[in-house]
Order: structure tokens, then C-alpha cells, then sequence
């Protein structure tokens, strides 16, 4: 089975005020300590998979645009020295527009990345030092531009709702932006305020102010409409593609197929078992130093908990929970064994059944988490 | 042991004035307890009374001190329950000794529930000794306590032992007053037996355990013995005393403390207060003081997953071999289906026993409101005991509505007698009395319905005299008033076990306040939920609960998908908590919001 692999850099040149990943900023003294270690996970891992082709490739953050020239080129070279990589794999780079330059695209390019996805959250100015982003509106056209210039054709903007001061008319020139940038990708999230951000604090402190429900549902609604109108069919509750386009990596996690991770509070999904590494960088560091593995949690999942995690996973995509997958997977009967729950689900119009693939309905998308608690036990 | 040589004692003090770690330190001086065994606050057992520093079942130990004038005495110190829903407890427990300590905070002085219960003692005819704690506070004023405790008690506080528990000061002193100042137990072995119930307890070995106190005769293993308000028999098997923990002995004499086993298997059948004879040579009336303790306070209680019914009838039954005081029987809400009315002491008692049943077995629970018992005068001239708003009858057929009332003492600096009147008129009280304890402290009486004073009197009381404000009451009888029952709706349906009682002036102001509440707590659901106070047919208020406009996890990437789960787990269990009436979920909280208003 082909495998995908998630490389995490984590290093940002400022913490975003809405940011609970794992990344940190004032880390540089770790930079090449920190790939001189994921070279050796890489390379010490490899033999896992000796018949399997790795056909994505994600290297996320934090910030991968941040490090020093060649090293991005030096791990691609280990992960092609250990793997087999599949010729048209997808290969992402996330990358922050505040970060980039015309030397590091054609690097990027060089080290066979082919697609790359820019966090830019917003084409306001004032919204993003609101959010604590670094570049300006100008900087990320430029930097996607000066990409696609590069040679990337497969390019993805991330943009955020429902974030301070943000207006649904904001929203929609935001969308129209990335719509003239005409990049193949989009994805659009809500703004979550996790526990441990600056937001948190403002909250908690009363002075965070943010679009109300009602806006934020109307920017969700727009944005829905809108991407689709511009041809970027949504495929995922919050991500939206041009045909083909769709985000091979990231399908992975929500079909239940494999990928290994590798870095700081890097996930693994192999054979069922999900494994995490250590968050702390330097303890990343120090254990792959000293010989040490860097998997801190191991957890093979009852077959209880991973039919609930193939369930809700599978029903964030468009394309829904395909009964004979399940049944396949698990050796169970999914109508049986959800009968009642699907009625529910059914009756409230969150969900639909077309006889092979149990999906949300408009609406479930916006109540997954009402659906995806249904299949948790 | 000749009686002359054994001492009985309480402690009276007010929560946080060191009764318990006086008692500490008086185990530890007097070697009852190695160190190694000694952990803080030995006699407060159950987990729930460490965590709340108060003693919620009386306990007792036995001492052996060898005092300066060099004989060895056994002294019995009955730690008392120290909250006014127990002060009946507290009664019997002090109807068991000759004295008592009166622990007095040195920087806090004299409060409201210390001297219910020095006076308590002064009935029983207790020697007391005053002891001024916590001397080592940079704010201890000793001397104002002392004044205080002469001005308002009448005692003499001259002698007043100062002491520190914490740094052991005065321990020895203390011991010392005990033996020179309390009286040894009267009462003869020669004569009929008499011993007096303070508190029992139930042993899955032995049957119920009774603690008593004897006051003439003795008991022995095989002896057969009466209980004579339960008129129960039974044969001794054990008696013994504690150290603290129970140990045998032969006989249990005159004027000593222990406790009597005979594989009794109903505690009720072990009243507190009650008088255990000889069953063959019993005495003619029992020691004075008995009463049956009825419960003042009844709520509902429910499962929120109805499968946990009989879990939670099994954890009552359990909980109430060891709390006689604790009434429970079967009842049935529309609403919340299968449950139990219960009746407690008082509020603390009920949140107690709430906890315990969450705690210990793993319930999970919804509390109805606390309700009083009203009595229903009917037309026809029946008259109804309510203990449930939701029996209320229809206002066609009540002649008209008593409910119980309390005589309220707060003793509180006189900075906030404003306060504590303007309350206390705001919750219906008529003002009796009000005293100068010093130049600065006040004593008001005021005669209050319970209803009020288990509403939220005494957190107001307390908010708006900045804590400073102490509290007792006891119940003086039934008065008239004007009475409505307040009902809720959500999403158009009534809500029986969101009904209230209240007096009609404030029905309405009640009744938004409730609504208000209760949007607050209810989440946003996938529709719109209308909440309505209503009294008979007519709305007086209303409030909406606005749909959910989105409820989904944007980002699910990055592979940690056990996070993930870990949320939608995490939200599901939260919702599992709700109690799903109709469409809506109501969570546990909603039921008690009629208490956390304002």
C-alpha cells in the first residue's frame, strides 16, 4: 500500500495570535541541530516499507520556508535515498509569504516539491497584524506569484473566517484575490480559539472581539458558495479544489490510509497503530542524538475506537463513508450495527445515503460534530 | 477506673477555628496515635469532610493523660458536628460530657454558629472552658476575645487558655484545664443501666455501631439490652472504645464512651438521643432530649441515564445504613422520569449526600430545587404536606398555604447591620431583636421563612457583609403566606421538575430572573428553544435560546486525529451529562438554577 509522509518543521519566525501547532519561534540556535536529527529519523525508519511506494509527501509546520537554504533539499535527499518515491507523488511544502524569495522557490522546485501551500489567512492588512501574521497582503501576492512564476501549478491558499474585525465583505475580497491569483487550491477554516494562544488570553481578559454567529455563519455560507461558483469544489468540510487538485496528502488522513510522520510532535498512522513523537524540540533532538526513538505515545486503537475514527473521518469528505469500505475494514455490518443512528441523523437532515456511501448533507457540514459524536462511543 | 478519673468533652468551635487540629494535637500530646499514624485531622474520616474542613459525623477518641498532679485519667473527647443542620446531633453529643472547650478564633471572635452552640452546652449544663486559638496571628487580639466572650456569653474568660494548635502552644494547658475543671461523670454502676446514643454507624461485620455514652450501670458482651424509644432488643456482642479506631474491651462503665455492637441490622433502630437499658432491669424513663429528627429540606434526585436507577437506589439504601436522617422514596417526574424525593437535614446535608453518591458511586445525578414542606390547607378541608412543587394542586383548591418558618440569628459587625436588614426585609423577615455583643459587634434575630434561607439568604448574606456575617437558625413553626407556583416551559412544554414555590409578590421578578438563568445555561441547540415562566396559564416571562448557527472542527489535519476524537469524545460526554426532556437537553445544572440567581 502506498504511504504517505509528513515531515514537521517547527519554527516560525513569530507565533500567530491564533496559533495552538506546534511550533516556536526563537528556536534558531536548534535549526541545524533539529536537521541533522530528522535526516537520521528519516534514513534510520526506512526499512519499514521496502515494498511501498510513498506517493505524498507533506512538509509542514511551523514554517519550512524558514530554514536555511539547502536544508529542505538535504532531507528530500534522504527521504529519496530511503524510500521509494512514486514519480508523480505529491510533494507540499507549506510555506509563510513573509519568508520566501525567488532563490528558495527555485530550491523548493529543484528538491522535486510540487506543489505548495501558502498560509496567508487574509488580503487585509489590518487583519492580519490583528492575527499576528508577519507579511502583508502585498507580500503574499507577490509570493505566490513570484511561485507560480517558479514554476508551481498546483498551489493552495489558506484564508480564514470569522477572525477579529474581519467583515463578511473582508471575507469575500480575500476569496476574490485568491480567485484572480488562480491558484488550484483553497482551503477555508473557522477560526477556533484553542486554550494556550494569545487569543485565549484576550478572550479570557474580554478584549478579543469577534464577528458575531450570525456573521459568521453568513462569511461560512459565502465562502461555500462563492469557491464554488469560482469552479474550487469543495471536497472536505473546509477544503475546496479544482478538479484533480484535491490535496492527495491530506485525503489520506480522512481515508484511513497510512503515513508516517517524522519530526517534533510529528504523527504516524501505520497498520491501524497511530504513534506521536515528542512536541519538545530540543527533546526531539536530544533522543535522536542519543539513539533514542522519538515516539512518545503509542496507540493501537480498539477496533471500537478505530470504526469511530474511520467514521468520522471518512464522513468530513464530500464523498462520505463508503458502507463497503467499512464493512470490508472491520469485518461488521455498518447499517446494522448504526441503524438507529442514522435514522436520527436522517430525520434531523444532517446526513444521506445513497445505497454505497453515507454522506453529510449541506447542513451536516455544518453540524459535523453533531454527526462524527454519533459514531464515538 | 474509679469515674472520678474520667473526663468527657466536646469542642465547640466555628468553622476554621481550629477544632480539629486542636483535637490533633491533643491526640498526638497525649501518644493515642504514633506519629506515623497521625494524619492531619484525624477525626474528620470521610474524604468530603477533609476537603470541606468540617466534620459532617461526630467522632469520637479516648485519651489516657497522666496530669501534673501525677494520676492517669481517660479522657473522652466527642468531636461534634459543627453545621447548623446538625445541631440536634451537635445537642446529643454534648448531652454525653460534662464540659466542653469553647475554641475561639483569636483574630475572628465569637460567631453566630459557636454561640448556638455554647448556649446548646449551657442547657446541658456543660463546664466550659474558653481557649483563645490562633494567638500567633499577627492579628490575634486576645484580649477583645476574651471581653467578648464575657460580654456576650457571661462566662468567665479570665482563665482563658491562649493557644496556638498549629504550633502546639497551649496543649498542655488544655489538658490540664480538663482534668482540674470538668466535672468526672456522676451516676453509680450499681445502678439499672442507662446509656445515652450520641451517633452510630455501619459496620458491614458487625451490624450497626452504636457510640455511646453510659450514664449509670454498665455493659458487657452478652448482656441483653433495649432500646427505648425504638423499643428494639438486642444481645451485646462487642463493646469497645476508640483510639481512634474502634477497639474491644471487656466492659464499658460508668461515665465512659465506646461503642456497643449486637449485629443490629437496621440503623434506624439506633436513633441518636435515644437510651439503651438493661433489657431485664431496665430503667424507668429514658435520659431526657430524644427527638425523631425529621428532615427539613426535600428535593429530587435522578439519574441522568435512566439504566442508573437502580444503581442509585442501592447507593441511598447504602448511604443511609450510616444516616438515619436521610429519607428517600420512589417518585416520578414527567420530565425526568424515574427518581427519588429525598429529604435532608438542610442544604449542606443534601450536598453532601448529593456528592457522596456522585463520588463514591460513580452516579451521575440531577438535583432537583431544595423545597421546604408546605402545608396545603384544601377547600374541602383536607390538609396536603408538599414537599414537591410539581403536587401542588390547582389554585382552585387551596383554601390557603403555611409554610415553616426559622428564627434567624446573625451576628455580624455593626458596619453591616444595614445590609443584613435590608436582606433580610427583602426575604419576607420580620425583625425580633437586635443586641450589641461589644462596641462592634451586633447580634440580630429575625424570623424568616426556610424557603428564603434555603434559597440563597445565606450566600447574599454573606456576599454583602463581605464574610463577615455568621448564621443560625432554628425552626420555630408554621406561618401563613401567600404562595403561587411558578412553572417553566421550554419549547411550549412544561418542565415539572422546573416548577418552583414561591410567594406571589415575587413570582414575576422571580419567574424573568429564572428565564433569564436558565438561557444562560441551556447551550445552543440545532433549533430555537423558547423558555417561559408561567404561573397557572399566564406567561410572565420569556426568554429564546437562539439556534446554533455551526458546530464543526475546521481544521482536522496534521495527523493527530486521536485529538481530534479526544474533542468529539470530550463534547459527546458533556452531552451525556444533558438530560434529554422532548427535543431539548437540559444540563444537570438547569435544575438548581432557581438557587444561583442574582
Amino acid at each position: 500500500m502506498n504511504v504517505g509522509l509528513y515531515i514537521h518543521i517547527p519554527f516560525c519566525l513569530q507565533k500567530c495570535f491564533y496559533c495552538d501547532f506546534p511550533s516556536y519561534s526563537g528556536l534558531e540556535f536548534l535549526y541545524a541541530d533539529y536537521i541533522a536529527a530528522l535526516d537520521r529519523e528519516i534514513a534510520d525508519q526506512g526499512g519499514l516499507l521496502s515494498n511501498d511506494y510513498v506517493d505524498s509527501i507533506f512538509i509542514g509546520g511551523g514554517t519550512p520556508t524558514i530554514l536555511p537554504a539547502g536544508s529542505l533539499t538535504q532531507i528530500m535527499d534522504t527521504v529519496h535515498k530511503t524510500f521509494r518515491v512514486a514519480a508523480n507523488a505529491e510533494i507540499t511544502v507549506e510555506a509563510n509569504p513573509g519568508t520566501m524569495d525567488h532563490a528558495k522557490l527555485l530550491e523548493l522546485r529543484q528538491c522535486g516539491i510540487n506543489r505548495i501551500s501558502f498560509g496567508v489567512q487574509s488580503f487585509s492588512n489590518p487583519i492580519l497584524s490583528a492575527i499576528g501574521r508577519i507579511h502583508t497582503a502585498e507580500a503574499a501576492v507577490e509570493s505566490i506569484a513570484m511561485a507560480q512564476a517558479c514554476g508551481f501549478d498546483n498551489v493552495n491558499i489558506d484564508l480564514m473566517y470569522g477572525i477579529p474585525s474581519q467583515t463578511v465583505s473582508d471575507l469575500q475580497a480575500s476569496l476574490n484575490t485568491a480567485y484572480e491569483l488562480k491558484v488550484q487550491h483553497l482551503s477555508v477554516y473557522g477560526l477556533k480559539v484553542e486554550s494556550g494562544t494569545a487569543f485565549a488570553d484576550w478572550q479570557n481578559q474580554g478584549i478579543l472581539r469577534l464577528p458575531d454567529e450570525d456573521e459568521e455563519e453568513t462569511m461560512y455560507d459565502q465562502a461555500v458558495a462563492e469557491n464554488n461558483r469560482h469552479g474550487f469544489l469543495r471536497y472536505e468540510v473546509s477544503n475546496f479544489a479544482q478538479p484533480g487538485y484535491e490535496c492527495r496528502h491530506n485525503l489520506k488522513y480522512w481515508h484511513f490510509n497510512p503515513y508516517i510522520g517524522f519530526g517534533s510532535a510529528a504523527h504516524s498512522f501505520v497498520n491501524g497503530v497511530r504513534r506521536a513523537n515528542v512536541t519538545s524540540v530540543s527533546e526531539y533532538v536530544q533522543r535522536i542524538r542519543t539513539g533514542r526513538t522519538a515516539v512518545e505515545s503509542v496507540e493501537c486503537s480498539e477496533n471500537e475506537t478505530a470504526m469511530a475514527e474511520f467514521s468520522f473521518l471518512a464522513l468530513r469528505t464530500v464523498r462520505g463513508l463508503s458502507i463497503a469500505e467499512f464493512n470490508r475494514r472491520f469485518n461488521n455490518d455498518f447499517l446494522a450495527r448504526y441503524t438507529s443512528v442514522i435514522e436520527k441523523l436522517k430525520k434531523l437532515g444532517l446526513i444521506e445515503f445513497d445505497g454505497r456511501f453515507l454522506r453529510l448533507t449541506e447542513r451536516g457540514m455544518k453540524f459535523g460534530n453533531q454527526v462524527f459524536q454519533e459514531f464515538i462511543l | 477506673m474509679s469515674t472520678k478519673n474520667i473526663r468527657n468533652f466536646s469542642i465547640i468551635a466555628h468553622i476554621d477555628h481550629g477544632k480539629s487540629t486542636i483535637a490533633d494535637r491533643l491526640i498526638e500530646y497525649t501518644g493515642a496515635l504514633s506519629a506515623r499514624e497521625m494524619e492531619s485531622q484525624v477525626l474528620d474520616q470521610m474524604e468530603l469532610e477533609r476537603e470541606r474542613g468540617i466534620t459532617i459525623k461526630a467522632q469520637a477518641v479516648r485519651l489516657e493523660y497522666i496530669a501534673q498532679d501525677g494520676e492517669k485519667y481517660m479522657i473522652n473527647l466527642i468531636d461534634t458536628p459543627g453545621h447548623v443542620d446538625f445541631t440536634y446531633e451537635v445537642s446529643r453529643s454534648l448531652a454525653a460530657c460534662e464540659g466542653a472547650l469553647l475554641v475561639v478564633d483569636a483574630a475572628q471572635g465569637i460567631e453566630a454558629q459557636t454561640l448556638a452552640n455554647v448556649y446548646l452546652a449551657l442547657e446541658n449544663n456543660l463546664e466550659i472552658i474558653p481557649v483563645i486559638n490562633k494567638i500567633d496571628l499577627p492579628s490575634a487580639d486576645p484580649e477583645k476575645v476574651k471581653h467578648e466572650i464575657e460580654d456576650v456569653i457571661g462566662l468567665d474568660a479570665s482563665d482563658a487558655v491562649l493557644a496556638s494548635a498549629k504550633t502546639g502552644i497551649g496543649i498542655a494547658e488544655i489538658l490540664e484545664a480538663i482534668v482540674k475543671k470538668v466535672p468526672h461523670p456522676q451516676g453509680s454502676p450499681d445502678e439499672p443501666l442507662s446509656a445515652l446514643i450520641f451517633d452510630s454507624h455501619f459496620d458491614a461485620y458487625k451490624g450497626v455501631i452504636a457510640y455511646v455514652r453510659v450514664m449509670n450501670g454498665k455493659i458487657r458482651p452478652g448482656m441483653k439490652l433495649k432500646m427505648i424509644a425504638t423499643d428494639k432488643k438486642f444481645e451485646v456482642t462487642e463493646v469497645g472504645i476508640f483510639k481512634p479506631y474502634l477497639a474491644n474491651i471487656d466492659e464499658l462503665g460508668t461515665g465512659q464512651v465506646g461503642f456497643v455492637a449486637g449485629s443490629i441490622k437496621n440503623v434506624k433502630d439506633v436513633r441518636v438521643g435515644d437510651t439503651i437499658t438493661d433489657a431485664e432491669r431496665p430503667v424507668n424513663a429514658p435520659l431526657p432530649g430524644y427527638r425523631k429528627i425529621t428532615p427539613m429540606v426535600y428535593c429530587g434526585l435522578y439519574p441522568v441515564d435512566s439504566a442508573d436507577y437502580d444503581t442509585l437506589k442501592d447507593a441511598l439504601e447504602k448511604l443511609q445504613l450510616n444516616d438515619a436522617s436521610l429519607l428517600f422514596e420512589p417518585e416520578t417526574s414527567i420530565a425526568l422520569g424515574f427518581g427519588f424525593r429525598c429529604g435532608f437535614l438542610g442544604l449542606l446535608h443534601m450536598d453532601v449526600i448529593q456528592e457522596r453518591l456522585e463520588r463514591e458511586y460513580n452516579l451521575s445525578l440531577i438535583t432537583t430545587a431544595p423545597s421546604v414542606i408546605y402545608r396545603v390547607y384544601k377547600t374541602d378541608g383536607e390538609v396536603l404536606e408538599i414537599d414537591n412543587p410539581s403536587k401542588l394542586p390547582t389554585p382552585q383548591e387551596i383554601d390557603h398555604i403555611d409554610e415553616p418558618y426559622v428564627k434567624a440569628t446573625v451576628i455580624v459587625p455593626n458596619d453591616y447591620v444595614g445590609a443584613v436588614m435590608e436582606l433580610s426585609q427583602e426575604k419576607r423577615g420580620e425583625f425580633k431583636d437586635m443586641k450589641y455583643l461589644d462596641t462592634t459587634r451586633v447580634m440580630i434575630t429575625y424570623h424568616l421563612p426556610l424557603s428564603e434561607i434555603i434559597y440563597d439568604y445565606f450566600d447574599r448574606l454573606k456576599s454583602s457583609t463581605r464574610g463577615y456575617a455568621s448564621l443560625d437558625y432554628e425552626l420555630i413553626g408554621y406561618n401563613t403566606s401567600s404562595l403561587v407556583k411558578l412553572d417553566i416551559l421550554l419549547n411550549g412544554d412544561p418542565v415539572d421538575a422546573l416548577s418552583v414555590i414561591v410567594h406571589r409578590d415575587k413570582a414575576a421578578f422571580r419567574g424573568r430572573q429564572l428565564a433569564e438563568k436558565l438561557k444562560g445555561i441551556i447551550p445552543k441547540q440545532m433549533f430555537e428553544i423558547p423558555i417561559q415562566a408561567a404561573i397557572g396559564n399566564k406567561v410572565i416571562a420569556r426568554e429564546t435560546v437562539r439556534a446554533m448557527r455551526k458546530d464543526v472542527l475546521a481544521k482536522c489535519y496534521g495527523g493527530d486525529i486521536s485529538r481530534k476524537r479526544k474533542l468529539l469524545e470530550k463534547q459527546k460526554e458533556g452531552k451525556k451529562r444533558m438530560k434529554q426532556v422532548g427535543n431539548v437537553e437540559i444540563p444537570q445544572e438547569a435544575f438548581m438554577a432557581i438557587l444561583k440567581i442574582d
